[in-house]
């Protein structure tokens, strides 16, 4: 009985340790940064607690590969009504999964969290519309991309947004979290009220609302909701630079992002991400956009 | 209307299922905070200041944090700072345990507070000995004490799960997002009835348990 | 941790612990209300209302806030209600936090004993002097480890504000990591923040407590 009281409380403490350490860790962290004054990427610290992610063998070896993609995202990614994961990304998923020959754990993300996936070893590979930008380079490792975006906002009918600049103060934009919609209204136009949600379904549901005058988001997106839902027109269909969206993993993880690179442009060769957009995205979109929407690598060298 | 979407393939299975797994881990996060905090709650008992001063920081800690700022420290700081790289199901039975635990030691506190002296010393007077007091004595009174008590935690323990769904666990209010997405153009008004039927079912789980344990607190009342 | 980002990210957080507070302390306000007639209500048993209330109780004790909130702010706009997010926080606070309200001042109305309104009624009190001299007092004095728990637990569940866009704490916080990827430092100044908002409360708290149970005795 006492020996098991003590090692209870012993258990006890240690899960009350773990938390002060998370505290005074980070406290202590705080003196070694200083030095590094511009060091503040995370490929440091990978290397200062051992690496996270999990090379190519070991995850062949485990036999599950755990990719991080969106729920709520249609038509990119997200579940339909028998529990299956669908969309253009989740169709690449797939794939990767197959020529992998590995099973898929598919792990639901939202934005704001896809960096931190990555950087917690928490997925192999975020394949979740992941726009690439320099930000976002210094923390994970892009692979080649698969498809063009560009920013844009989508607003209601009767009233359309036509010029970003026109949105006055008492207008709210809604943005969702950790996309690149929010970064670049925050950093270029600090002025216009953004209201953040940290999920597609909330953002959607609110705009629907209409908690908010319009939503800023990559544009492949908000053309989508414009076609599938009555009522809303995209104003602004191109806003910022024109970026591309690609697979990423952990920072560091070479051998992985070799094999995601040299099968990218395997796919490119059969055509597979036009394939993947017939299969996908056509209902929405139609014909129209395929040429413009999908990269396929090799054929554009 | 929008009710349709949720009769549509194996939705409302897939709504049952997220919710069985935010009650799963309720359960596991009662089970430890059970015997984690009747142990603490003893020990807190015994006025050792050591234990006691350890014991009202962790109690203060867990009053004044609210359990999605832990959740967040655990489940994203564990990996930044200590470098252990835990799943979301992890985690949030580390957190929900963590808050568990505290509320139950200050429930078994609090009991054993609640019996009189007197008892003790006639106890003592009848020659029984220590082992005999807490066996036959005390122990039956706050164990009636905290039966309802601890059943109240499970409801609170449910109904903070629901909290699990920040850190990207696939629980009940999740798969409703995803249900609404799926059927956006379908459904517009989907969002209505999904949220309602998820209120629904997480009374569903509590409600019962709450009036066992209001039942039993009654029943036993002195 | 780089505290030169510690320090810059600083007056966000200052504004979202505003919004949180303020926020926050409506709802508990409103909860306040909500309890109190919930309570009278349930006490003198007035017909109709009183069932409504018991049913209002049952429904919002069972039932976690982010659900709630999720129900009224995402939920009630597709039949027609469509309530800003700052409402949508501090009527869902109000809301729960009333239900969990009415049971302590409800308990504490029942607590106070049959002798009290016996012997008042003796001393010939009419029934209301009676109730706003001897027994409301005592049940508001009854009333208050509960309602010192409830505000504490009311504030801390303000952190699922977030979830519908309201800019508090916790919001800051996942949008920071998101936007720049400082975990740390913004993990860092939520805790910071929550032990600036809570402490003093929860301090205060046993203070008063303290003193009503020595008056209670």
């Amino acid at each position: 009985m006492k020996k098991n009281l003590i090692k209870n409380i012993k258990a006890k403490k240690i899960i009350t340790g773990a938390l002060a350490l998370v505290l005074g860790a980070s406290m202590l962290g705080a003196c070694g940064k200083s030095d590094a004054a511009n060091g503040e990427n995370g490929a440091q610290k990978l290397k200062a607690n051992g690496k996270v992610y999990r090379t190519l063998d070991e995850i062949k070896k485990s036999g599950t590969i755990n990719i991080g993609v969106f729920s709520d995202k249609n038509p990119f990614g997200y579940v339909d009504e028998n529990g299956d994961y669908q969309g253009y990304d989740v169709y690449l998923a797939n794939r990767i999964g197959k020529d992998l020959g590995v099973e898929i754990n598919y792990v639901s993300t939202e934005a704001a969290n896809r960096v931190e996936y990555l950087e917690s070893g928490k997925v192999d590979i975020v394949l979740a519309n992941f726009t690439v930008t320099d930000e976002r380079a210094q923390k994970v490792d892009f692979a080649l991309p698969y498809m063009n975006v560009a920013l844009g906002v989508v607003s209601h009918k009767d009233k359309v947004i036509k010029d970003i600049e026109k949105v006055s103060s008492d207008e709210q934009v809604i943005v969702i979290s950790g996309t690149t919609a929010e970064t670049f209204l925050e950093k270029n136009y600090p002025d216009i009220k953004l209201q953040k949600f940290d999920t597609y379904a909330a953002a959607k549901t609110s705009f629907e609302n209409g908690t908010g005058i319009a939503w800023a988001n990559d544009n492949t997106e908000v053309i989508a909701f414009a076609k599938e839902n009555e009522g809303y027109e995209v104003g602004i269909p191109s806003l910022g630079s024109q970026d591309t969206i690609a697979p990423a993993v952990s920072k560091g993880n070479e051998s992985l992002l070799k094999w995601l690179n040299d099968e990218l442009v395997t796919l490119g060769k059969e055509k597979f991400f036009h394939a993947d957009y017939e299969k996908t995205l056509i209902d929405t979109y139609g014909a129209d956009y395929e040429d413009t929407l999908v990269v396929e690598q090799g054929d554009n060298k | 209307m929008g009710f349709e979407v949720l009769l549509k393939g194996s939705n409302m299975l897939r709504l049952l299922e997220g919710l069985s797994t935010a009650l799963n881990i309720s359960l596991i996060s009662v089970a430890i905070s059970l015997v984690l905090g009747i142990i603490l709650g003893i020990l807190m008992a015994m006025h050792n200041r050591v234990v006691l001063f350890f014991s009202k920081i962790y109690l203060e800690i867990v009053r004044i944090m609210p359990q999605m700022v832990l959740l967040f420290i655990v489940y994203f700081g564990s990996t930044k700072v200590i470098g252990i790289n835990l799943s979301a199901e992890t985690a949030s039975i580390i957190v929900f345990s963590f808050w568990g635990a505290a509320e139950m030691s200050d429930l078994v506190r609090g009991a054993l507070k609640s019996i009189p002296t007197i008892q003790y010393e006639s106890s003592a007077a009848l020659s029984l000995s220590s082992f005999m007091t807490y066996r036959y004595i005390i122990m039956p009174q706050v164990v009636r004490m905290l039966i309802p008590l601890s059943i109240n935690l499970i409801t609170r323990m449910i109904k903070t799960t629901s909290l699990v769904m920040m850190i990207g666990i696939v629980e009940v209010l999740k798969v409703g997002q995803q249900i609404i997405e799926a059927n956006r153009t379908a459904s517009p008004n989907a969002a209505f009835w999904v949220f309602l039927v998820i209120f629904l079912l997480y009374f569903a789980a509590c409600w019962p348990i709450s009036l066992l344990s209001r039942f039993l607190e009654k029943k036993w009342k002195v | 941790m780089d505290f030169n980002v510690v320090i810059s990210y600083i007056p966000t957080y200052v504004d979202a612990f505003l919004l949180t507070v303020k926020i926050g302390w409506i709802g508990i306000a409103f909860s306040l209300v909500i309890g109190i007639l919930s309570a009278f209500i349930m006490h003198f048993k007035i017909p109709v209302l009183s069932q409504i209330v018991a049913v209002y109780i049952e429904l919002f004790r069972n039932t976690p806030l982010l659900v709630q909130l999720f129900f009224i702010y995402f939920g009630l706009p597709k039949i027609g209600i469509v309530i800003s997010a700052g409402t949508c926080g501090a009527v869902g606070l109000g809301l729960l936090g009333g239900s969990y309200m009415a049971e302590v001042f409800r308990s504490g109305l029942e607590g106070v004993s049959i002798s009290q309104t016996e012997s008042s009624l003796a001393l010939g009190f009419s029934k209301t002097q009676m109730f706003i001299y001897v027994i409301l007092p005592q049940a508001f004095s009854k009333s208050v480890p509960g309602i010192v728990a409830n505000v504490i637990f009311l504030l801390k569940e303000t952190s699922v504000f977030s979830a519908i866009s309201l800019m508090d704490l916790m919001f800051r916080a996942k949008d920071l990591i998101g936007l720049y990827y400082n975990t740390t430092e913004a993990l860092f100044l939520l805790v910071i923040f929550y032990v600036i908002m809570l402490l003093p409360v929860s301090f205060l708290g046993s203070v008063i407590e303290k003193k009503v149970v020595s008056i209670n005795g």
